[in-house]
């Protein structure tokens, strides 16, 4: 029964094969590929604010280090499953290969729920996660980030833990730290400036001229923010923007033609990236249901909020005009939508590739920390473009050459680099 | 005589009289307040200060007689031109006061004197009478403790001075002692004074001793002598047979009884009036002081008196108040009483409850000084009797029936009645008192708050029913009197207001008299730019009753605190959230993450505006930003949050101009005593009422202010529900006994379940996906509030998917009930999410959470009705029919045959229950309370009905291109409430022109319909009719609503039309 249902690790298995068997990779590689390198199970005691102690589970999977240190986040949540873990370690080593960075991919986490955690408790559980696994990880083995329900001061946390066993500083251990204290500039812009990189390079490809095109953005947090003031910046004009209105609980489409005003947009956002609609129809938008950013005669989408948004229910409604679709949000595009974008020739840049700018500023970060150097805002974000725009090519050469989808195209390369790279250390 | 019908000139003559009489009485006020004088230098003093109060000051000359003394001017000569008045001490005629003018004066006022002037001697002879009064008592006093003092060095029968001194100068007292004495050591069993009583009974002690201003007459004269004769055996009885120690002590608790017996018969009479009773109080404090001076039964029996004239009747409310005032306690609050002429001084529940809870607090043992700071604010009073004075005095009464009149005619006078009793006039007492608490808060503003008299029976809420305003109070005083007096009869007039009234016809108070008091309360705050507000305030309750986590127990507590007034945590705000701290556990907080905290972080304030004088609410960041420097304690309020990183300012040094800050209070949390002190007051506020209780606070960022007490009001929707014991297992849903909050769902039609085994089994994520995503666009389906939600797991899980069905909040928002099921995999299950990634969403708007447990024993989970159940899905979304394995929506009136599912929660035991059961509106329910939409349930739906059938009845059906009409949802189903909609489904087969002219025709009647709703219902919606139109295609295909018609379970109703179009 058991083995029969959902089994996100298996699934990760089954989209591998797959692109095992289209680069016909040896079986001695897809063994090892297929597996996490190492996994590492311990419990974490922590005595509770009432003075009892409580036993947590704690895992690390390190699915493979061929390239560079495993890199990948520390998810706190309360129904872990080694499965899942396992999964995401794996997808982590892909994500990384594909933008060509020199890491791995790991992932790990503690079964707990945070909401039901003081914030000494948290600290606690933590610092013995670090104190469980200190030898096994470190800034050329494998750095942690913050994942699901945890954060910078989670990261700070863990990083004291471990240098404090280490005798030493040793900021490059860990990713996602504040500002001052070890943390990149530059980030809050890299999910969105990275999108908008690929974007123009896939555009400079089909010879459109950026500042002839239009899009529709949907979302409005920080990824769409960035991703619309840099797309703006670049000439294109963006004509719809949809999001979610906190006190009507159901989300709008804003839409000028003549192209929206993010300045004046962020001046009537809320906290919650919500825009108010009375201001925005005052200064002369439309506002429509939420699901029209989709129908709009545009030459770009951009989803950029929440998963399976472009669905099996919508995917038809798509304008004709749409040539793009830059998928800012992790898994925006359901498999039954990607057929009907597929059929209808748009050309994707898939999430993995499009949304890579986070964890490639995650890898400057660490670069700077291990020098002990910390860049200017600008030098990051250069350096972040020379990355996205190497990526975005190979990936799009690759799928030119093998008349490959571009979501295929870039499991088939990020795999093949890893491949390559386990050859070339004779492991198989 | 008024001064405005004498001429100019005469006016000026009258003011300048009544100065001179004022002046006079002040220095004659001064004169008396000379305590080191001895009373020979106070009457000369007085002599030489009368004259000038009256008209011919020169030639008027004064004399006092006081035991036939006289004091005098040389050149006093009592002439024909004189007045005199009586000196009396206590009942006893002691002297006289004499004015005399030297020469003729011009008559006045039929004699030499005028009206006045006749007045203010007798003023001023009361005025010397109670001061001799006074000095004589203090005078004992003082003689009684050196006495006791000597005694006390000298042990040696030297009680004798006391009833000596006793003798020699009071011999009233003395009878009333040695009365006590010969009755003390009867009880005792002394044989020498059974003997005494017989002889000597009938005159000693039968024999009232007849008031003393007859005490010329011999023959009384011989049996006082008699009296004190035999008085004086009483107390050798008593040497022979009693301790010194003894006598001394009864002596010494006698003699102050005696002192303040006025205080109780004047109290213990009720027809004694208001003013009187407060005279009393304060004789009595400037003779007690601080001093315990009473038998402790006394003492009781004069506090409960009290209580019960300024409290309440209710033996409760008197159970708990006994235990913790004294009568001192009520010392400051007389003086601040407004009240006219006849108040009975009842002050109303919110009065009564803040006052009690002050005086537990003050007597609570402070070991770590968290009671010590408490503060109330500055707080007049008026009694509750004064609307009902205020309604006689403008001819109002008839304004009672109000109450019997339908709701609808109500709501329609309310705006009416308010402008006619901000158009009437307050009695002068009233006025006149208002004008004094003005005085005494200057230009602080303040808030005017009912205190009605119905509020402090235990059990009702009226919370939020009666109106609470709140005052500016800037500029002139004319000004900001009338402002005063406006709100107040804007308070009196909510009386009259629907809600109210509503409220109580369903909970049965109707016919009970119903006043309100009035507590007129100092804002706490500071004045920051032109705004006015406390640093920060909100509500505390005993028992938490939205519990976040499985580790907070119900009675940690909880607070709901927001910056500003507190207006917006006592309140449900939509878009906005109160910051939730729970005492007992301040560690354990909903928000955990950066963004949940963000996210749910205040963003508006309430304010008073004293350049506009206006309450306002705005937005938390314009103010940190413009005046963030001057918000006191600003840096223990607010957090910063940069790159996803939230951290408390350090020092002072906060970037208001462009810093991202949000309010989370975590300085006041983490930092201060605040959380301990809530937790400590909660403790001994609870301990001292016997029940749980809610607190509203507030800070001006120095100290802690206690606003209001009350007995724990849960609201309506979440008192504990009676959990029938008797259901049959075939009609139970569920039972469930762990983290159980209070409240019912009586009216649930439909059931969402998600079948935990086989969402476990599925496997694809897109069919993962696509149950959530079926269940948002059920939500949008159902009727709103009528259905549950039941599923595996974490609902709203993020991260894997197969802990919990993947929504959002406005995926759900629509449903009553949220339910997660734990059900055992091998040997763990799983642990359930709280609702946490939604809890403020969800107690904003009132959705429960109820975690089921199937596993546990004792509990029901009738599984076999959701798998018997036939599935409403493919059916209403065709779509997601191939997950209809996993995602069922089960009709339950359908199944059950006509019943309903009917949820009741219960805190107290821990214990809910879901059963199916006839629907309230049919049939009348025994078991709970009504809820105010079922008492008047079936008028709600009926009402519906009969609009649907008129809509259908004269729709013109060639003109719109009709074929039929159809009611569906609430109304259909006899469940509507004051908030339905009504649901209509058109049949149409005309064109896109005759669409739209229907729509437009349909629009007209949703928008009348909701007015009408409105004024019957009070719930204000935009159009109350939901109108769906289907086509023959959609019919054919069964797409949307068309799948209503001919439905198996839950049809649309048809609705005869006047002549369908062929």
């Amino acid at each position: 029964m058991e083995s029969k249902s959902y089994n996100p690790f298996n699934m990760a298995q089954a989209q591998f094969d797959k692109v095992a068997e289209m680069l016909d990779l040896e079986a001695g590689v897809r063994d090892l590929l297929r597996e996490p390198m190492r996994e590492y199970h311990f419990t974490i005691p922590v005595r509770m604010d009432d003075g009892a102690v409580r036993v947590f589970k704690g895992f690390r999977v390190q699915h493979n280090d061929a390239r560079g240190p495993a890199k990948g986040g520390i998810r706190f949540h309360p129904l872990e499953t080694i499965d899942m873990v396992r999964a995401l370690s794996m997808w982590m080593t892909w994500k990384c290969s594909v933008v060509d960075i020199p890491l791995g991919g790991g992932k790990g986490g503690v079964v707990c729920d945070p909401h039901h955690l003081s914030a000494r408790e948290q600290e606690q559980i933590c610092r013995g996660w670090v104190r469980q696994i200190a030898r096994n990880v470190g800034p050329v083995q494998d750095v942690p980030a913050p994942d699901v329900m945890t954060n910078s001061q989670h990261m700070l946390w863990m990083l004291d833990e471990y240098e404090t066993i280490h005798n030493g500083r040793f900021p490059g251990f860990i990713t996602g730290k504040p500002v001052g204290m070890g943390g990149s500039l530059g980030r809050t812009e890299a999910t969105g400036y990275g999108l908008i990189y690929t974007l123009r390079e896939a555009l400079k490809e089909h010879e459109v001229d950026i500042s002839r095109t239009s899009a529709s953005v949907q979302g409005f947090g920080n990824v769409a923010q960035h991703a619309i003031r840099l797309y703006d910046h670049l000439g294109g004009k963006v004509v719809a923007i949809a999001c979610w209105d906190q006190s009507d609980k159901t989300s709008y489409t804003f839409r000028k033609k003549g192209g929206i005003d993010l300045k004046e947009l962020l001046d009537i956002t809320d906290k919650f990236g919500g825009i108010d609609k009375n201001k925005a129809r005052d200064s002369g938008y439309e506002v429509l249901p939420g699901d029209a950013w989709l129908e709009q005669e545009v030459d770009i989408l951009i989803p950029a909020a929440l998963e399976n948004q472009i669905n099996r229910d919508n995917a038809g409604k798509i304008n004709p005009r749409v040539r793009f679709i830059a998928e800012g949000a992790n898994g925006p595009t359901t498999p039954e939508a990607d057929e009907v974008i597929k059929k209808n020739g748009i050309f994707v840049i898939p999430d993995f590739l499009a949304n890579a700018g986070g964890v490639t500023c995650s890898y400057f970060e660490q670069v700077q920390c291990n020098m002990n150097y910390f860049w200017e805002k600008q030098d990051v974000l250069d350096k972040l473009d020379s990355k996205m725009t190497s990526a975005f090519s190979a990936v799009s050469e690759l799928a030119k050459r093998k008349k490959l989808y571009m979501r295929d195209a870039a499991y088939v390369i990020a795999i093949d680099r890893v491949a390559q790279a386990v050859k070339a250390r004779s492991w198989v | 005589m008024e001064p405005k019908n004498l001429p100019t000139d005469q006016v000026l003559v009258v003011l300048r009289e009544r100065a001179k009489e004022l002046n006079c009485l002040y220095q004659v006020e001064e004169v008396l307040a000379g305590e080191e004088v001895p009373l020979p230098g106070i009457f000369n003093a007085l002599i030489r200060t009368i004259p000038s109060g009256w008209q011919y000051p020169d030639i008027c000359r004064a004399r006092i007689v006081y035991r036939d003394q006289s004091y005098q001017d040389e050149d006093y000569v009592p002439t024909a031109w004189r007045d005199s008045a009586e000196i009396r001490e206590e009942d006893e005629l002691v002297g006289s006061l004499e004015v005399s003018y030297t020469r003729e004066v011009p008559g006045v006022d039929d004699g030499f004197f005028l009206l006045k002037e006749r007045k203010l001697i007798k003023t001023i002879a009361d005025r010397i009478g109670q001061t001799i009064f006074h000095r004589k008592l203090k005078r004992l006093l003082h003689e009684w403790e050196t006495a006791s003092r000597d005694l006390a060095e000298k042990k040696n029968r030297e009680w004798m001075v006391i009833t000596e001194l006793v003798r020699r100068t009071d011999e009233k007292l003395y009878l009333h002692i040695s009365r006590k004495m010969i009755y003390y050591l009867f009880w005792n069993g002394v044989g020498e004074a059974r003997q005494f009583l017989g002889k000597f009974g009938g005159e000693f002690v039968k024999n009232e001793p007849e008031p003393e201003f007859d005490a010329n007459s011999p023959s009384f004269k011989q049996s006082r002598e008699k009296l004190i004769e035999i008085s004086d055996q009483v107390f050798s009885i008593a040497a022979r047979n009693l301790s010194d120690n003894e006598i001394l002590q009864c002596l010494q608790k006698w003699i102050h009884e005696n002192k303040i017996s006025f205080l109780i018969k004047t109290i213990d009479s009720g027809g004694t009036a208001l003013s009187a009773i407060i005279d009393a109080i304060l004789r009595y404090r400037a003779i007690a002081g601080d001093r315990m001076v009473l038998a402790p039964s006394t003492e009781k029996w004069l506090r409960v008196s009290l209580i019960r004239r300024f409290f309440s009747d209710t033996i409760e409310f008197i159970n708990i108040a006994k235990r913790h005032l004294e009568v001192s306690d009520f010392f400051d609050l007389v003086t601040r009483i407004i009240f006219h002429a006849g108040s009975n001084g009842k002050l109303g529940g919110k009065s009564s409850g803040l006052l009690l809870a002050r005086h537990i607090l003050l007597k609570q043992p402070d070991e770590e000084g968290l009671f010590a700071g408490i503060k109330v604010p500055r707080t007049w009073y008026i009694t509750a009797d004064s609307i009902s004075e205020f309604l006689r005095h403008n001819d109002l009464e008839d304004i009672n029936e109000q109450k019997y009149k339908d709701p609808e005619q109500v709501r329609i006078d309310y705006p009416n009645i308010i402008q006619l009793f901000k158009n009437s006039h307050f009695s002068s007492e009233i006025v006149k008192g208002l004008s004094m608490a003005l005085d005494d808060f200057g230009d602080k503003p303040i808030i005017v708050r009912s205190s009605s008299l119905l509020e402090d029976r235990v059990g009702t809420a009226f919370s939020g029913k009666y109106k609470s305003l709140f005052l500016a109070n800037q500029g002139p005083k004319q000004k900001r009197l009338s402002a005063l007096l406006d709100a107040i009869a804007e308070v009196y007039a909510s009386v009259f207001g629907p809600d109210p009234i509503i409220y109580r016809a369903e909970q049965g108070l109707l016919d009970l008299h119903e006043e309100m008091g009035i507590m007129i309360q100092e804002v706490v705050g500071t004045r920051v730019g032109p705004y006015f507000f406390p640093a920060f305030a909100g509500i505390a309750f005993s028992n938490n009753e939205f519990r976040w986590s499985p580790r907070l127990r119900r009675e940690d507590g909880l607070i709901r605190m927001v910056p500003g007034m507190g207006t917006r945590a006592v309140d449900r705000v939509s878009n906005d959230y109160p910051v939730l701290v729970s005492p007992g556990q301040p560690a354990l907080r909903v928000n955990v993450s950066p963004d949940e905290i963000r996210h749910y972080s205040p963003s508006w304030i309430d304010v008073i505006n004293l350049e506009t004088n206006c309450f306002e609410t705005i937005s938390v960041i314009d103010l940190l930003r413009t005046y963030g420097e001057e918000i006191p304690a600003v840096h223990q309020i607010v957090s910063i949050y940069r790159d996803g990183h939230i951290s408390r300012p350090s020092g002072f040094d906060i970037d208001f101009k462009s810093g991202d800050l949000l309010v989370t209070f975590e300085g006041i949390i983490t930092r201060t005593t605040f959380i301990r002190r809530v937790r400590s007051i909660l403790t001994a506020l609870e301990n001292g009422f016997g029940m749980p209780v809610d607190i509203e606070f507030a800070s001006d960022g120095v100290d802690f202010y206690l606003l209001q007490c009350r007995p724990q009001n849960t609201g309506e929707d979440s008192a504990p529900s009676p959990i029938p014991r008797d259901i049959p297992e075939d009609r139970t849903l569920f039972t469930a006994r762990r983290y159980i909050s209070g409240g019912r769902v009586p009216d649930i039609t439909h059931v969402v379940w998600v079948n935990p085994r086989k969402y476990g089994e599925m496997e694809s994520l897109e069919m993962l996906t696509d149950v959530g995503r079926a269940i948002g666009r059920l939500n949008a389906v159902l009727p709103k509030r009528q259905f549950i939600l039941m599923g595996p797991g974490r609902w709203g899980s993020r991260g894997d998917i197969k802990l919990g069905v993947q929504v959002s909040y406005s995926d759900i928002n629509n449903t009553a009930v949220l339910i997660e099921i734990s059900m055992k995999r091998g040997t763990y299950s799983p642990e359930l999410s709280f609702g946490t990634h939604f809890f403020q969403d969800l107690a904003e708007t009132g959705i429960r959470y109820i975690p089921l447990y199937p596993d546990d024993r004792d509990v029901v989970y009738n599984e076999l009705f959701f798998t018997g159940s036939r599935n409403m899905l493919p059916d209403i979304l065709p779509e997601y029919a191939h997950i209809a394995d996993t995602l069922k929506v089960i009709d339950i009136p359908g199944r059950m045959g006509g019943k309903i599912l009917k949820i009741l929660l219960n805190a107290e035991l821990g214990e809910s229950i879901g059963y199916f059961d006839e629907p309230e509106a049919a049939a009348e329910s025994s078991i709970v309370r009504p809820r105010p939409h079922e008492a008047h349930g079936e008028e709600y739906w009926r009402w519906r009905l009969h609009m649907a059938e008129q809509i259908a009845g004269q729709v013109d059906a060639s003109r719109f291109g009709v074929r039929a009409v159809y009611l569906i949802g609430s109304t259909a189903n006899a469940t509507a409430g004051p908030d339905s909609d009504i649901d209509l489904l058109f049949h149409v087969d005309g064109t896109r022109e005759q669409r739209e002219a229907l729509s437009v025709w349909l629009e007209g009647w949703s928008l009348s319909l909701s007015e009408m709703n409105y004024l019957r219902t009070g719930y204000r919606s935009h159009g109350l009719l939901d109108v769906h139109m289907v086509t023959d295609r959609d019919i054919e295909n069964r797409t949307s609503f068309a799948v209503k018609i001919n439905a198996v379970t839950d049809p649309a109703r048809p609705l005869s039309m006047k002549r369908p179009a062929s």
